[in-house]
């Protein structure tokens, strides 16, 4: 019990997705103006990247090592996120199409976030067990949804605040990234310790 | 850097897009949302990968919803449309973070009484459909609710599109 807890405060905080890893950069800088819209693809994104990371172990424990088809993991992950992402869309629309008028929008942009393929090659660097591999999928993305969050609600107070021009718009939001970035590394102190 | 004004950063504030009304049925009006990259357009648009994707028309087909036509609306004009503040973080917290909870739970119990990853795996399958299905349940009450439908706000100036930081 405790490895999971420890695993899961590793990948969530210590090797953040996006502050450590450098993963999901399209998205953290362009989804974050606002903290609803932050939070609709936190939780699509925390979605698919833990159900694809079961479907990839699955398809890693029991045909990729078996049959010595290591070569082919990088596509056939990209294959599984994509149809994660397809099933995903396929589902919310069948549950509720007013919930996929408005939360249809983010999932294509998953398909594309490299945090979805690195989290899953992540896990077979770890070499974990299944539910290991869940866990540390879930907490890694809930990691990624919490940096997003921050950064939006950073982001909603920047837009109303008095900067020089020539630091108004990205060049602000790379510079308090940057910041977050430091914020985070104060983490790694844990696993110092 | 100062803040000179007062601001409240609680205060409500729609989510807005653009959408096109396609066709009119007695009272109701049905709308085609614009069309948009998923993450609203960006100085990289033309070389991003999911630009394509959110745009092509089925999927803005598969978007089309419906207002009450109070506003004598006609097809071909171009409106704004809203969602209630929170409505988004409501809708995701249903659509994704119910069948996560009963997923996720369904296999910590699974590796507690079995451990064994085929159970788990099994069983995490099961409590994704089982969350599914109360996903679906609790979008069936906010929908009666009207929490989930999108509202007119005014009618979009010629020319008028998303401000794009």
């Amino acid at each position: 019990m405790k490895e999971y807890v420890l695993l899961m405060i590793s990948a969530a905080l210590v090797n953040n997705v996006i502050l450590a890893r450098f993963l999901g950069l399209c998205s953290f800088m362009g989804v974050t103006t606002r903290i609803d819209t932050a939070v609709g693809m936190g939780m699509a994104t925390t979605f698919v990247i833990t159900v694809s990371s079961m479907l990839d172990w699955g398809v890693e424990a029991f045909l990729l090592q078996p049959y010595s088809l290591g070569y082919l993991r990088t596509v056939t992950f990209i294959l599984i996120i994509a149809a994660a992402v397809q099933f995903t869309e396929l589902i919310v629309r069948k549950v509720s199409p007013p919930l996929f008028q408005m939360l249809g929008i983010y999932l294509p942009l998953i398909t594309t976030n490299c945090a979805v393929l690195g989290v899953a090659l992540l896990l077979v660097e770890g070499r974990m067990n299944f539910i290991g591999a869940t866990l540390f999928a879930f907490a890694s993305s809930i990691g990624y949804s919490l940096v997003m969050v921050m950064f939006a609600g950073l982001r909603e107070r920047l837009a109303l605040a008095e900067i020089p021009r020539m630091f108004a718009g990205p060049p602000i939001g790379f510079i308090v990234a940057s910041l977050l970035a430091l914020a985070f590394m104060g983490f790694s102190g844990m696993s110092a310790g | 850097m100062t803040q000179s004004l007062n601001l409240d950063y609680r205060a409500a504030e729609p989510l807005e897009g653009f959408a096109q009304v396609v066709a009119l049925e007695g009272n109701k009006a049905w709308l085609v949302p614009e069309q948009t990259s998923s993450c609203g357009g960006c100085a990289s648009s033309s070389v991003c990968g999911a630009k394509g994707m959110g745009t092509i028309a089925s999927r803005l087909e598969a978007r089309r919803f419906q207002i009450v036509n109070d506003f004598n609306l006609r097809p071909g004009e171009r409106v704004v449309v809203g969602i209630r503040e929170n409505a988004l973080i409501k809708a995701s917290i249903t659509a994704y973070a119910i069948p996560l909870c009963t997923l996720l739970g369904a296999g910590a119990l699974a590796q507690w009484w079995a451990g064994s990853d085929l159970i788990t795996m099994a069983s995490m399958f099961a409590g994704l459909a089982a969350g599914l299905w109360l996903a679906r349940l609790v979008a069936a009450r906010l929908l009666v609710r009207g929490e989930l439908a999108p509202r007119f706000i005014r009618r979009a100036a010629p020319g008028e599109s998303c401000s794009v930081e």
